[in-house]
């Protein structure tokens, strides 16, 4: 036949066609683009199912990930990302019998220390600081002593430690790390304490500390547990109770699905958080709760689509053929329409994992979810954003973990779709 | 009965309800299929003869019911079966073939599990490797290549899926295959071939097949009887040969006449004239008479009996009644 080699319409499948036609689009079309044009599918779904593997060992064991508790205070509070925290010392001549700084306090009409600084370092506040508040305990106890310290400025650190090796001063305050360094040239001279005398932080924390000193990469690690909790458990719930109401109603009809369909539709017809929030007001906070009111969320979603392709699919001629091999009522649900539904609750499940993270996040945000003593992302978020302006780093994170894992199961889900099904494989 | 009559249809009425009324779709139609037959079902579209095929399996369900008749298939009245024991009989002596073969596969099956299944489903003793063993005999017979069987519907032709529906309705030993418009949706090469093969599997199995159709040309080729409907009604019965050469019915007569032929050099091919019956609200009398030449008075007011018009030959026409040679012959021309 003559016509045989006209085909217009068909998109390029091989060759440079598609090259040229990725010069004319933008960057977000390219991607989307892409799985028709050169089959990405494949590595979306190596890619996210890699991720999504790996969200799922964190939640099962975020001790062997996480640094530290997510409750524990470990250092400073509002640690930018990777900051080392600059503590203050106290550096005393090594023979002198000082430990701390309340050793330098004097009787009220005594000489008052002189204590040196180097000018430009937050080591003359953290004095001014600390050294106020024992003067303040002084002054309350029944000692006599009082801690009023002289304190000089100098211009370099040189300076400032020949002036206290020369006995011009009684201590000098600098930072640890400051010290560290010129230790050797100074061997008179020795640490005594931290000013506040707790011990040395001398590492920064990967992503910074939240508002109270807790470590944010430990809360994001232990919040994975809670958000894959929270996804799958309520994503599943609903499934199993969604999905055969679903298969039922549409395959039986009548009454039933007309009384189910009402109700699942009056469901559906509340905007979706607001109906979290009633739901989780009521049972009030706590993991359990929280499943359940995302779970009631999502029933009707199931139920409406799997009804849907029940319908649709009932009427198809191979159920008809199915029914003239002698294929019993079980067998034509179970072997026929459930294999046939099955590919859009999957990608339902998926989408549905996602957007079950999102609503217990947005649950948390509100303070309406989880405990705050529960390391959760969305606590995690709600607290950030009263310090977005000073603290980036606390809202950013945690929010980019819940992107990261919607933007993970959904692609996952999409991409096995398209594989499992059949009827797409050839495309 | 005769032992030479595989399936007995005696006045079988299927009823659909709808909002304007009840459709009566097969109206008091008996029938006998013949044991190693091909017999033909020819009408137009909307004329019952789906409808026809179904009621055969009791495969209707919602609006549609068998409301009267009897259904004598191998012996046995299938009527007074509970319905739940009809997927016995579905398959294992029943088979079906429908129109379109590009849905009538179930999509997310291979046809090696379709195969396996309808086998399994109906012997549920046999094991899974023979029921296997069997699929693949079954399918060199149908000429498909054993490769093939892993694949799915989608995968393969029409002409390849027809073969499959085939496939499984010989995977059981059907005694009897129906198969509604099997080439309706295939190119003339591969019809031509899939009715070839049709043939032969008949007289390789002693198949009885019901080839419902509403291409002529299809029926002369293949069918050793042929059955005209018209209107829910059973117009004519009779052998290809007979029907062909000397059609009784005026309705056939018609249809063969809109045959296109190359050799007779007609101007314009026949038109039938008027348009087939809402049945709704079919014409009293007999149901073609709106549309017959030979129409009279009595085709008006009283149904013709279906009854042996000529040796092998039957049809409801008043014209060979003799009931109505004594009643006044008039013939009316429009």
């Amino acid at each position: 036949m003559s016509y045989q080699n006209e085909n217009p319409i068909s998109s390029p499948p091989e060759g440079v066609s598609w090259e040229a036609e990725l010069k004319k689009v933008g960057f977000l079309r390219r991607i989307l683009m892409g799985r028709k044009w050169y089959k990405v599918d494949w590595w979306f779904v190596v890619i996210s199912s890699f991720a999504v593997l790996g969200f799922i060992i964190v939640a099962i064991a975020p001790g062997l990930f996480a640094p530290y508790k997510p409750d524990v205070l470990v250092g400073p509070r509002f640690l930018a990302p990777n900051e080392i925290p600059q503590t203050s010392v106290l550096i005393v001549p090594a023979d002198s019998g000082i430990t701390e700084l309340k050793d330098l306090a004097v009787p009220e009409n005594a000489a008052r220390p002189q204590i040196g600084v180097v000018s430009g370092f937050s080591t003359a506040g953290d004095l001014n600081t600390q050294s106020q508040v024992i003067d303040e305990e002084l002054k309350n106890g029944t000692s006599g002593l009082r801690l009023r310290p002289k304190i000089s400025r100098y211009a370099s650190l040189d300076e400032l430690l020949t002036a206290l090796k020369n006995n011009e001063i009684n201590a000098a305050v600098l930072i640890s790390t400051e010290f560290d360094q010129v230790k050797n040239k100074y061997p008179t001279l020795r640490e005594a304490n931290t000013l506040t005398g707790e011990s040395v932080v001398t590492h920064g924390f990967p992503l910074g500390t939240n508002d109270i000193g807790q470590d944010i990469l430990s809360r994001m690690i232990w919040g994975t547990r809670i958000a894959l909790i929270i996804g799958f458990s309520s994503a599943l719930i609903s499934l199993f109770i969604g999905v055969p109401l679903g298969l039922f109603a549409g395959f039986a009809g009548g009454g039933f699905d007309r009384v189910l369909s009402l109700v699942m539709d009056s469901l559906y017809s509340f905007p979706g958080l607001i109906l979290a929030i009633a739901i989780a007001a009521v049972l009030g906070p706590s993991i359990m709760n929280i499943i359940v009111a995302i779970s009631v969320l999502y029933i009707p979603t199931y139920y409406r689509i799997v009804r849907g392709q029940t319908l649709t699919v009932k009427e198809e001629v191979y159920i008809e053929a199915a029914k003239s091999i002698g294929a019993r009522k079980n067998e034509i649900l179970w072997r026929y329409i459930f294999p046939n539904v099955i590919p859009s609750v999957a990608i339902i499940f998926s989408v549905n994992v996602a957007d079950a993270i999102l609503t217990g996040a947005g649950l948390s945000f509100l303070g309406l979810g989880l405990p705050p003593t529960i390391a959760d992302w969305g606590i995690d978020l709600a607290r950030g954003q009263r310090f977005i302006q000073t603290a980036w780093w606390m809202i950013t994170f945690p929010g980019m973990a819940i992107m990261l894992v919607v933007l993970s199961f959904t692609l996952l889900g999409e991409g096995l779709t398209e594989i499992f099904n059949p009827k797409l494989r050839d495309r | 009965m005769s032992d030479n009559i595989l399936y007995s249809i005696k006045n079988m009425t299927v009823e659909y309800k709808t909002r304007a009324g009840i459709v009566r779709a097969v109206d008091n139609v008996s029938l006998d299929i013949q044991r190693g037959e091909i017999l033909g079902l020819v009408g137009e579209s909307g004329c019952g003869k789906s409808t026809f095929g179904k009621a055969l399996m009791r495969l209707h369900d919602g609006p549609a019911r068998i409301s009267a008749g009897e259904l004598w298939f191998d012996g046995r009245d299938l009527m007074s079966l509970p319905i739940d024991q009809m997927p016995q009989i579905r398959g294992a002596e029943i088979g079906m073939v429908f129109q379109d073969p590009m849905t009538s596969l179930n999509p997310v099956q291979s046809i090696m599990d379709h195969l396996t299944e309808t086998i399994l489903a109906h012997e549920p003793d046999s094991s899974e490797a023979s029921a296997k063993i069997r699929a693949n005999e079954l399918v060199e017979k149908l000429g498909i290549r054993h490769e093939r069987l892993k694949e799915y519907p989608h995968q393969m032709s029409g002409g390849m899926r027809q073969r499959v529906m085939i496939a499984l309705a010989l995977a059981l030993r059907a005694k009897l295959v129906i198969a509604d418009e099997p080439t309706t949706s295939l190119d003339v090469i591969v019809e031509a071939k899939f009715l070839d093969l049709l043939k032969e599997l008949q007289q390789e199995f002693g198949l009885t097949i019901l080839l419902i159709t509403h291409n002529i040309g299809v029926v002369a080729e293949v069918c050793d009887r042929v059955a005209v409907m018209y209107a829910a009604k059973m117009a004519e019965v009779g052998t290809t040969a007979d029907v062909f050469a000397n059609p009784k019915h005026p309705y056939t007569q018609g249809l063969l006449k809109s045959v296109p032929n190359i050799k007779l050099d007609e101007e314009e091919l026949f038109k039938m004239k008027g348009e087939p019956p809402n049945l709704l609200k079919p014409p009293s009398g007999c149901r073609f008479h709106p549309r017959c030449p030979f129409a009279m008075d009595v085709c008006f007011n009283e149904e013709p009996p279906f009854e042996q018009v000529a040796k092998d030959q039957m049809a409801s026409c008043w014209l060979y009644s003799e009931k109505a040679k004594g009643k006044k012959l008039e013939a009316h021309h429009g």
